[in-house]
């Protein structure tokens, strides 16, 4: 592309009175090779959009260079179609945060101009991924359970194809053996309705059913998934665009449940899902002998929120025993019902369920560790009361029902990284980032590098991320959704499996426009791999926080640009550069840090290079500029994708310059980690290490580089990080690499 | 020592009105608001997670149902509609019939068909034998003046009456003698004799008084307050004149307190005038009564507040057999007055029927009871109160250790 560079500096907002606009505009025109430099004291006006509009049809420019606000504002006014284009944010990080009319601030407003300059000069038009083969949109969904089913319908009614697998030879999944079930708005119990929704299911004709079957392979990837799905013995090949995992949970094991609680000693001790087959038999009586129910005791958190068990909350049992107490009580109401709980958890309007079991009679007693005593002939249970503040003993209970917690599916089978790591530990003095759990649990069988199932986020569970991000794997196109997601209900899982739906229909969306999906929805930049220079190191295979890329036998990478989230983790990790996009890479980023210029030793002028991730940090920085904040004016900062595209060259690039510090300014990693690309941060402080090690052997204070946890709250505190930063260097000294 | 759950009690109270306990989920805003809950006594909610937990035995040892006056503020704060006013109502008429030893009162409290029949066989019982009695009298009745005396004499009357009280103050003091032995626990036998004697004054004061009442800081207690005391000071009045003094206890010497008297005009020679301080005691009996229990008749039938939104059928019964004594009794004076023979007759054996059984069912066996229980038991918490503070803590000796619910 001939690039014709207009540089736009807005003068609004407090830009025009603090910096000297000719000077820059000279900047513009001298250093980065601007074909033109306008200023306009309102640029995101109409008359401002319009003076670029005019130039870019009548003086052919195509580049844009716009120096006012953030990027992360106005991106919908600064947007024209054909052109390549760079924000550079005078507003924010320049004059709301620095004294006007300074050396300082006008230096950085100059540095920042620069920089741009260097990126649009790097900067080539990304072209969307087309690959060779026709893109599938048919929507997979793994599970004919409620969440499947709804999944699959939801999809249907969007008018997508749907294919749905079951284990089982019926649909229905778990709730096929429940008689009586309570939704939303959790007022009464009511009939199940699966066979409904079954019904609806089969025949729907967007829906192929496939029940008593398995998947045995996936591969490829979004829109190009290939599913061989194994029917009654025999196998057949589906095109898929993007799969809903709706794989369900499994029962806790109650005869791994401690002693205390009784199981297995009497008849008369059930689980709450062995109440579910009795309540769907017909009458509920003591199971012994069958006789009619006189006293019932519900004890909750059976093996749950126990680090010995489940560590989580299952997060229906309440509700269950709560339906399971009704149905005792319905069946007559002069039978006594207890319920031990630690705590009721009945969010939201699922208080009401819970004044509903009140006023049919139900007895609650809250306590931590009710015991149930019981021989083959005779239960009670034992519990301390914490109202009372005593013990209280109900004896002659005849049935006893153990609220026993959810696993996922996708929680069994052998841990293959684990096994993976004994039979090839990785080298001595290489770190590697902490590794998530995959079990092979023989549902999706991916032909992925990284293993056959989704990777787990906490306890089995394969989320990406519970919060933000619901519904995400790190499987791109695969999106877990119900009980395996999390613990939930029935009506969770219908809101779920509609979710799910939304999220494959998205992905197939864009995918099939050659668009990457969240986090970096619409972009169409995406990887390329040089690969005559590659030394199969295998880094970018192992490090891809999505599994996007494949290996030969050689250990060529073989990337699979619809797996790709656009992140850049790859670029960061390949020490031979050879990944980069097309407006995105290690030259580029280089070029920026270069284009920085570094006063002399004698100016007593240091510079601080802040290499900031863009979705968390760099929003952050912003915000203490909304807040007009002050900090320190050497402070150059470059937004990166995601702090695991941070490539060590930059670091080695920057020091050379004779820049005297640098920060990364990454999210939280580890346990409820923030970053969005999941493991990049934490990649990050990986690479610093090593790079703190070749600094020590260089006579570089390992100080001169600082990694730095900011989550988008910390704003207050960024300026204070900054400043201290700043002191230190000084205490430091000069680079002594500057002016080489 | 695990406290054994009654599952049934819960089921078992609800005859006695229970209805909402089980709503509560202890929030303890109906203690946070009582103002007459304390630290060492706390309620309503220990109370109510008593009655949800089954424990027969530790409400039976609780004095907190008789230091509650029903206010109703509990009930309107409490969040789930559970109504612990009424859960302490329900407790005193429990306790009612388990301090008394005859087993009378549970039938009573329980069964509105016991209720009932036992206070229509009473009332006939006492109707037929006051018939009799005037048969047997036919002789001496005075027809031309309205004498009641000279159909049942007066001292007859005041040795029937006598008798009545004696057998009805040794059901009431037994009972009572439970209810004291139950609410004081270990600390019956501790506290010295003298304590007791000391406090008696405290007894006396709250019983004529009933100050504690006035404790309750509601809007529209001090009304109740009055309307309570009306009814307990004219029912205590006419109760003195009418079965004590009826014939003012001659053998006592005490012949000016004589209730009973004629008319000169009719022929009578120890009458007194309408204005005597006795016969003006006897008005303002019937004018507080009248007050009393129509502002309670009223204030049930209107459900005003809380504690008149539930009526037990033993609350209606007592309140319908006090109004109709004092009404009968008003209408005896006044035939009396306007010499009204056979209406003056009639009257005074409906009288009876109605005030008998009222009083042999009520006072000993019933609501009437807690007359003695409340007062009682207010002095025994202020007796174990100064015995725990001044021999317990001198002594250095711990406090049960009471978990504030």
């Amino acid at each position: 592309m001939d690039k014709k560079i207009g540089v736009y500096i807005c003068t609004g907002c407090g830009i025009g009175e603090a910096l000297d606009v000719d000077q820059l505009s000279t900047v513009a025109t001298s250093e980065c090779n601007a074909a033109l430099c306008k200023n306009h004291s309102s640029l995101c006006s109409p008359e401002g959009v319009k003076l670029i509009k005019d130039d870019i049809a009548g003086e052919g420019v195509n580049t844009l260079i716009i120096a006012a606000c953030s990027q992360r504002v106005m991106y919908d006014v600064f947007d024209f179609e054909g052109t390549i284009l760079d924000r550079v944010n005078f507003r924010e990080q320049i004059v709301w945060t620095h004294p006007p009319k300074d050396e300082d601030t006008q230096m950085m407003a100059e540095d920042y101009l620069r920089m741009s300059g260097a990126r649009m000069k790097a900067t080539e038009p990304p072209e969307p991924f087309k690959p060779e083969q026709e893109m599938a949109r048919d929507i997979l969904v793994v599970g004919g359970g409620v969440t499947g089913m709804t999944a699959a319908l939801e999809a249907a009614k969007a008018g997508y194809n749907a294919v749905l697998v079951e284990q089982a030879q019926e649909l229905g999944g778990f709730q096929k053996n429940v008689s009586q079930n309570v939704v939303f708005p959790f007022k009464d119990v009511q009939d199940n309705e699966i066979e409904k929704l079954a019904a609806a299911v089969t025949n729907n004709d967007k829906i192929k059913v496939f029940t008593g079957s398995k998947i045995e392979k996936l591969s490829g990837g979004p829109c190009l998934f290939n599913a061989t799905i194994k029917q009654n013995g025999s196998t057949s090949d589906h095109r898929i665009g993007a799969v809903v995992l709706a794989a369900g949970w499994k029962p806790y094991d109650p005869e791994k449940l401690d002693k205390s609680l009784g199981y297995g000693v009497s008849p008369n001790v059930v689980t709450n899902v062995q109440f579910e087959e009795r309540a769907k038999a017909g009458k509920i009586s003591r199971p012994s002998d069958d006789r009619a129910l006189k006293t019932v005791a519900f004890i909750q958190c059976a093996g749950q929120r126990d680090p010995n068990h489940l560590a989580y909350c299952s997060s229906i049992c309440c509700f269950t025993a709560l339906k399971q107490a009704i149905q005792v009580k319905r069946q007559d109401p002069d039978t006594n019902v207890f319920v031990f709980y630690q705590e009721m958890r009945t969010p939201g309007q699922g208080e009401d369920f819970f004044r509903k079991a009140q006023s049919e009679g139900v007895i609650f007693v809250r306590t931590q560790a009710p015991e149930v005593l019981a021989t083959e002939s005779k239960v009670a249970v034992e519990a301390f009361d914490e109202l009372l503040g005593e013990k209280i003993l109900l004896d002659d209970v005849d049935l006893v029902v153990l609220a026993t917690g959810m696993v996922p599916a996708t929680s069994f089978g052998e841990d293959y990284k684990a096994k993976k790591a004994t039979e090839e530990p990785p080298k001595k003095e290489e770190m590697v980032a902490s590794v998530d759990s995959i079990f092979v649990s023989d549902i999706l069988n991916l032909e992925y590098r990284q293993g056959p199932e989704l990777p787990e986020l906490k306890y089995g569970f394969p989320d990406s991320h519970f919060i933000c991000f619901p519904y995400e794997s790190r499987r791109t196109g695969i999106y877990p959704a119900g009980p395996v997601r999390r613990p939930m209900g029935v009506s969770s899982a219908i809101e779920d499996g509609t979710g799910a739906a939304m999220k494959a229909i998205q992905c197939v969306e864009l995918t099939s426009q050659g668009m990457a999906v969240h986090p970096r929805a619409g972009d169409m930049s995406y990887p390329e791999f040089f690969l005559q220079r590659c030394t199969q190191c295998k880094r970018c295979t192992e490090e891809c926080p999505f599994g996007a890329i494949n290996e030969d036998e050689k250990g060529n990478p073989l990337p699979q640009p619809t797996r790709c989230r656009r992140c850049g983790v790859c670029m960061g990790a390949c020490p031979e550069r050879i990944i980069s996009f097309k407006n995105y890479s290690v030259a580029m980023i280089g070029d920026m840090v270069k284009a920085i210029n570094v006063p002399e030793e004698y100016d007593e002028k240091p510079r601080i290079l802040v290499f900031c991730c863009e979705n968390d940090a760099y929003p952050t920085i912003d915000m203490a500029g909304l807040r007009k904040m002050n900090y320190n004016a050497w402070v150059r900062i470059i937004p990166l994708r995601c702090l695991g595209s941070l490539n060590l060259v930059w670091i080695a690039d920057s020091l050379s310059k004779g820049i005297d510090g640098i920060m990364l300014f990454g999210c939280r990693h580890g346990d409820n980690y923030q970053c969005h690309f999941v493991k990049g941060s934490e990649l990050a402080n990986i690479r610093l290490s090593k790079v703190k090690e070749t600094l020590d052997r260089l006579a570089l204070e390992s100080d001169r580089v600082r990694f730095e946890e900011i989550s988008i709250t910390d704003y207050e505190k960024v300026p204070g990080i900054l400043d201290e930063f700043a002191e230190k260097l000084v205490e430091i000294g000069a680079n002594p690499y500057k002016g080489f | 020592m695990s406290n054994r759950v009654d599952p049934n009690l819960i089921k078992e109270l609800r005859e006695y009105g229970l209805k909402d306990a089980g709503k509560c989920y202890n929030c303890g805003n109906c203690t946070a608001i009582c103002d007459l809950s304390t630290p060492e006594n706390p309620f309503p909610r220990k109370m109510v997670r008593y009655v949800q937990l089954g424990q027969k035995e530790k409400i039976l040892k609780s004095p907190e149902p008789w230091l509650c006056y029903y206010c109703g503020d509990c009930s309107i704060r409490c969040p789930r509609e559970a109504d612990p006013g009424e859960t302490m109502m329900v407790l005193r008429r429990y306790l009612t019939s388990l301090y008394d030893w005859t087993g009378f009162s549970k039938k009573f409290y329980t069964s509105e068909k016991f209720e009932t029949t036992a206070v229509a066989a009473i009332g006939i019982l006492v109707g037929l034998g006051m018939i009799f009695w005037g048969i047997a009298n036919h002789a001496m009745i005075d027809w031309k003046h309205a004498d009641v005396s000279s159909v049942w004499s007066t001292a007859g009357m005041e040795i029937a009456d006598l008798v009545m009280a004696s057998i009805l103050s040794f059901f009431l003091l037994t009972n009572l003698f439970r209810c004291v032995k139950l609410v004081m626990g270990d600390y019956f036998k501790k506290v010295p004799l003298k304590m007791y004697y000391e406090e008696f004054k405290y007894l006396l004061v709250q019983f004529a008084t009933q100050k504690q009442f006035d404790g309750c800081k509601t809007k529209g207690n001090r009304a109740r307050w009055i309307a309570h005391l009306a009814i307990m000071t004219g029912y205590a009045t006419i109760f003195l004149l009418v079965v004590v003094f009826l014939n003012g206890l001659p053998f006592m010497g005490i012949n000016f307190l004589k209730f009973q008297r004629g008319w000169a005009s009719m022929g009578h020679v120890n009458e007194i005038s309408i204005f005597n301080p006795l016969r003006l005691l006897g008005y303002y009996s019937f004018f507080a009564l009248m007050y009393g229990t129509s502002y309670v008749i009223y204030s049930r039938l209107k459900k005003t507040a809380p504690q008149f939104k539930n009526t037990h059928s033993t609350d209606w019964m007592f309140l319908i057999l006090l109004q109709a004594t004092a009404i009968t009794g008003i209408l005896i004076n006044l035939g009396h007055i306007f010499n009204w023979v056979f209406f003056s007759y009639a009257i005074y054996v409906i009288h009876m029927m109605v005030a008998i059984p009222m009083l042999v069912l009520e006072v000993p066996f019933a609501k009437w009871a807690h007359l003695a229980y409340r007062p009682v038991v207010l002095m025994l918490m202020k007796v174990k109160g100064r015995y725990i503070s001044e021999y317990e803590e001198i002594k250095g000796a711990v406090l049960e250790p009471e978990v504030a619910l």
